[in-house]
Order: C-alpha cells, then structure tokens, then sequence
C-alpha cells in the first residue's frame, strides 16, 4: 500500500511539488504523466528514497519511507532510474544478481535460488543472451532492459520506473508495457510520455501540473482533450478510443 | 559457464597467492646488503632487528595500499584514483618535513609521529570542506583533495628552499624506503592493517553496488553514506600510517587493483583480497631488489615500484587489449 501525503519539494526557490496527496492503488499500473520539469522525477525519487522532501513524506504499509532500513526498502521498492550509470565493467548478468542485495548477508555467497530469479527476470526481458556484455557493448534499450531485470529481481510489491520505455522501439516498448500488465502483483508507478501508451496499458493517471495534483483516477477519464490542451497545451481529440493530435504541417 | 561462476575469492586462488607470498618472505630473508644462510638466520641482529621487520612492513604496506587504492576506485567511481589522493602523502611529507627542519630525527619516530598527524589533519580538513550537512560528495572530496596536495607540495618546496642544507633528507624522505623500518614501525601497522583490511573486505558487496552508482546502490539495499563514511575512515587510517613510517610508495595502489581487474574481472569480493596478496607481493619483491641492486647503496622503493609495475601493468593492459 503506498500513499503520497502532502509531498512539497523546493530547488533553490523554484517550487517543484506543492503538495502532492494520494492512495495509490494496489496492484494496478499508474502512469505518472505531465510536461517536461513538472516534477515526475523528483515525485518518483521522494517515494524511492532517494530524495528527502521539504515536507509531506511518502508512506509503504503505514510506515515512512525515511524510517526504513535501506535493506528493508529495497525489499519493499525498487526503482529503474531514467538515465543509469554504464560506466562500470559489470556483466549484464552480474548487474542483475545485484538486485538480489537486499536478501543477501554479508559475506555469503548468492544462492541457486538467486541465480534461478536472475534468469526469469532476464528472460522476461528479453535479456538472457545479453548475459555476459557489459554496458559497453549493449544498446541503450538493452541496457535499459538489464535495469528493469535488476528492478524485477528485487522482487518488491512497489515498482517506480522513471520512462522506462522511452529509449526503446516500439516493440520493445510493447514487449515491457506487456510484462508490466502481467506482474499482477505489483504497485507500479510509471513515468511515461506516451498518452496512447498509458492508454493502452495503464490503470490510473496521476496528472501533474504547476506542481499540483491535476487529476488522479482512472486514466481515461484524465486523459481528455481539456486536460491535454490544459497541461500541454496541445490540441487533441479522440477517436476510436485513441487520442489524435490536431497538428498542422507548416505548408 | 562465465556467467553462474563464483563471485566471491576463489579458496585455492587465495591459499596460492598466500602461499607464494609466504615462500618469497623467506626467500627475501636472505637477501640484503649482507646475505645469510637459512644457518645463521636466527643467530643475527641484522636478520632480527632490521631486515625481518624490513620484510614484514614491506608485506604490510603493500597490501594496505592495494587495498586502499581498490576500496577508493570504486568509492569515487574513477580509475585513477590512488591512495594519496585525498591529500593523505601531502600532509604526511609536510608533516615530516617540518619534523626535519626541527631537528626530531633524533627522537624515536619523532618524524613518523608529526608525519602521522599531519596527515590525520590534512585528510580531516579535507572532510570538512567536502561535507555538507552529513553528506559527503565525493567529486568535491576528490578536488579538494587534489587542490589541498598542490598548495602542500609548493609549501614543502618552500620550506625546502629556505633550508636547502635539509634538502636532501626531506626529498629522501618524500621518496619512500624501508630501509629505516624497525619493530616499532610493525607494531603500529600491524593492528591498522588487519583492522583495516578486514573493514574493505566487510565491505566488498558494498563497494561493487557503489560502482554502480549511489542512488542505484541505495536502492539496492546500500546503506550509501555509512558504508562510504566507514570505509572511508578505515582507509584514510591505514594510508596514514603506511605513509608515516615509510614515505610515499607511489604506483602500487593505483596499478594492483587495475592488474587484478583485468585478470580476475571488476567484483570488488574478488578484486579486494587478490589485490592484498598481490600488493605484499609485489612491494615485497620491489624492495628486495632496492636493497640488492646496487648494494651496498640502496634505491628508493617508490621508484622502484614504478619501474617495475609500469611496465607489467603496460603489458597487461596490451594483453587485454588484443583479448577483447
């Protein structure tokens, strides 16, 4: 169960987030959607820990994210960050098997069980043939899968990715929207850009705009001409359940 | 299958490299400005009071500053950091440099002692400026660093020229040399460097999620600014006193842990303690021959260990190179 109260973030003495509130339903996919520097980043780092706020905090089963252990954290959340770091020599594989951390003592040794989960998750992801490049020689939509792997295999209840899709063709897109839909299990928040995308595979919608809370609910009732052309400023209009830009081509 | 090996020190790799280890110790023995017998080994002060503790901190040092020097690549995130680079050999050297203008040579460990302590404030300093609020920063932490060792460096040339009769002792010291260690220097290391060690090998899970970056390692469970606080204090203890009792043996810190990586791949559990044996190792051999090159004279240490280490670790890396 995860619940926003009241999130404020400030950069210097520009306002980011002014008080963001709301019950996350479980088990469903929310997409997190707004223009660029509204904030979905910094919304998504408050909830995974990684920020602290200026006030309001975020709370998984009833208990602030700042008074877990890190440990236990990780075995509640896990997060796939919009740019990760590849500056590192580790092998696809290696990368994974870091997410199972959080279930690992010190000085042991990672189980058969840990390998097993490794090689679901890169499977699910499509990634087991990547297992042994390092991220120098994949792709940026193959690493961006290895990462999703690592998330998959924290095996938390709450999943925060940060446009997890953004760097991949559209059947890869496709490919994690769809496995994403199938971890019934999971809470997943998702930064996304794509409207008909969120359409498609999303449950719920929070719509940020001028660092408030537009619209939280099922996402094709936030999802209308008005609140597109309201937070985008972009004229649309829907047909046959699909949203079409009204773009004029410069003669 | 490459990919499901052992990730943690394979047991036979670590009980070779010990046993290497241990054989070129006592093969070291043997060989000095006098050489012995395995007869009269035990019968001599030279063996007794100068070369056996010559022996064992050469051991010592060696491997605290692989181990250093590992823990710190992957707590910084960059290849080319070695452990002096927080300014700990800068503070150390002034530290001595002022102990020699002062005239403290006569007292036991009069320099090491200023050495000591110096470096203790140059690296607390450094802390201080780096740090905001409990946070540290570690780009920060590494320019001041880097900025605090050449504002000292030029403070020691300028003591230097005001005193050029010391000259020579003070650029001698800088160099690096066992040739002065005795018992007293192996009781103080000793205890730093088991303690110590035993800190980074703790450690070595952490280290690798750090390698991955710090919001990724707090993620995954790290707990990112303890662990680089712990770490951190551990190893800045043991460069400290690797650096007061025998100056500054440059190379081996940053080029071990590199040679270990390209052979033994970038898992820290397996990068930290092969770079220990392999950095006693390699110190020890380096010292043996400064002291029977060109005996009775003796080389510098530090040189040594970059005339040696820089051409391997060139092979190595070519080696690689043509591997990929």
């Amino acid at each position: 169960m995860l619940t926003l109260r009241n999130i404020q973030v400030s950069f210097a003495d520009r306002r980011i987030l002014g008080g963001i509130s709301a019950d996350v339903a479980p088990d469903r996919i929310t997409a997190v959607m707004g223009p660029n520097g509204c904030g979905k980043t910094t919304l998504l780092r408050c909830i995974g820990g990684l920020l602290e706020p200026d006030g309001g905090e975020a709370l998984i089963d009833g208990r602030p994210v700042a008074d877990y252990p890190a440990r236990q954290l990780a075995q509640k959340l896990a997060f796939v960050r919009q740019h990760p770091q590849t500056d590192f020599e580790f092998s696809a594989f290696e990368t994974v098997l870091m997410g199972r951390n959080p279930y690992q003592h010190r000085l042991q040794n990672e189980s058969q069980a840990d390998w097993d989960i490794v090689e679901r998750c890169m499977r699910q992801t499509g990634t087991w043939h990547l297992r042994l490049s390092t991220p120098a020689q994949m792709s940026g939509g193959e690493l961006q899968r290895v990462m999703i792997a690592r998330a998959l295999a924290q095996e938390t209840p709450v999943l925060l990715l940060d446009e997890p899709v953004s760097n991949l063709d559209i059947a890869h897109q496709l490919e994690i929207m769809r496995l994403l839909r199938q971890a019934t299990d999971k809470t997943v928040l998702i930064v996304i850009h794509d409207l008909n995308l969120a359409l498609q595979f999303c449950d719920d919608l929070l719509l940020l705009h001028q660092g408030g809370l537009l619209y939280h609910g099922p996402v094709a009732g936030g999802l209308t001409p008005e609140n597109i052309r309201l937070v985008y400023g972009v004229k649309a209009h829907m047909a046959e359940g699909r949203i079409i830009f009204d773009y004029q081509a410069r003669p | 299958m490459k990919s499901t090996a052992r990730h943690s020190a394979n047991p036979w790799v670590v009980a070779a490299l010990t046993l290497l280890l241990l054989a070129a110790m006592a093969a070291s023995c043997l060989f000095g400005a006098v050489d012995f017998g395995w007869s009269d080994l035990w019968h001599s002060p030279i063996f007794l009071q100068l070369r056996l503790p010559r022996v064992i901190m050469s051991v010592l040092v060696g491997a605290v500053l692989s181990v250093c020097g590992a823990a710190y690549q992957s707590i910084f995130r960059n290849p080319l950091t070695d452990p002096y680079v927080l300014g700990v050999s800068s503070g150390a050297s002034l530290g001595a440099a002022a102990a020699i203008l002062l005239g403290l040579e006569t007292f036991l460990w009069g320099v090491g002692g200023m050495a000591l302590v110096a470096a203790l404030l140059t690296v607390l300093l450094i802390y201080r400026i780096a740090s905001i609020g409990n946070r540290m920063h570690t780009t920060t932490l590494l320019l001041t660093g880097v900025c605090l060792t050449l504002l000292i460096s030029a403070l020691i040339s300028f003591l230097m020229v005001l005193n050029q009769e010391k000259m020579d002792a003070i650029i001698f010291w800088t160099m690096g040399s066992f040739g002065s260690s005795g018992w007293m220097d192996v009781w103080m290391m000793a205890p730093v460097a088991v303690l110590g060690i035993g800190v980074v090998l703790w450690y070595g899970r952490d280290l690798n999620l750090l390698l991955a970056g710090s919001e990724a390692a707090k993620s995954m469970g790290c707990e990112v600014e303890k662990v680089k606080r712990v770490l951190l204090l551990a190893t800045t203890l043991m460069v400290a006193f690797a650096v007061s009792s025998c100056g500054v043996v440059g190379f081996v810190g940053l080029i071990v842990p590199h040679a270990v990586r390209l052979v033994a791949g970038p898992d820290n559990r397996r990068v930290v303690p092969y770079s220990m044996l392999c950095g006693a190792l390699f110190v020890l051999v380096c010292d043996t021959l400064a002291r029977t090159l060109l005996r009775p004279s003796e080389l510098p240490v530090g040189s040594l260990t970059s005339m040696v280490g820089a051409p391997l670790f060139i092979y190595l890396l070519y080696k690689h190179k043509r591997s990929c």
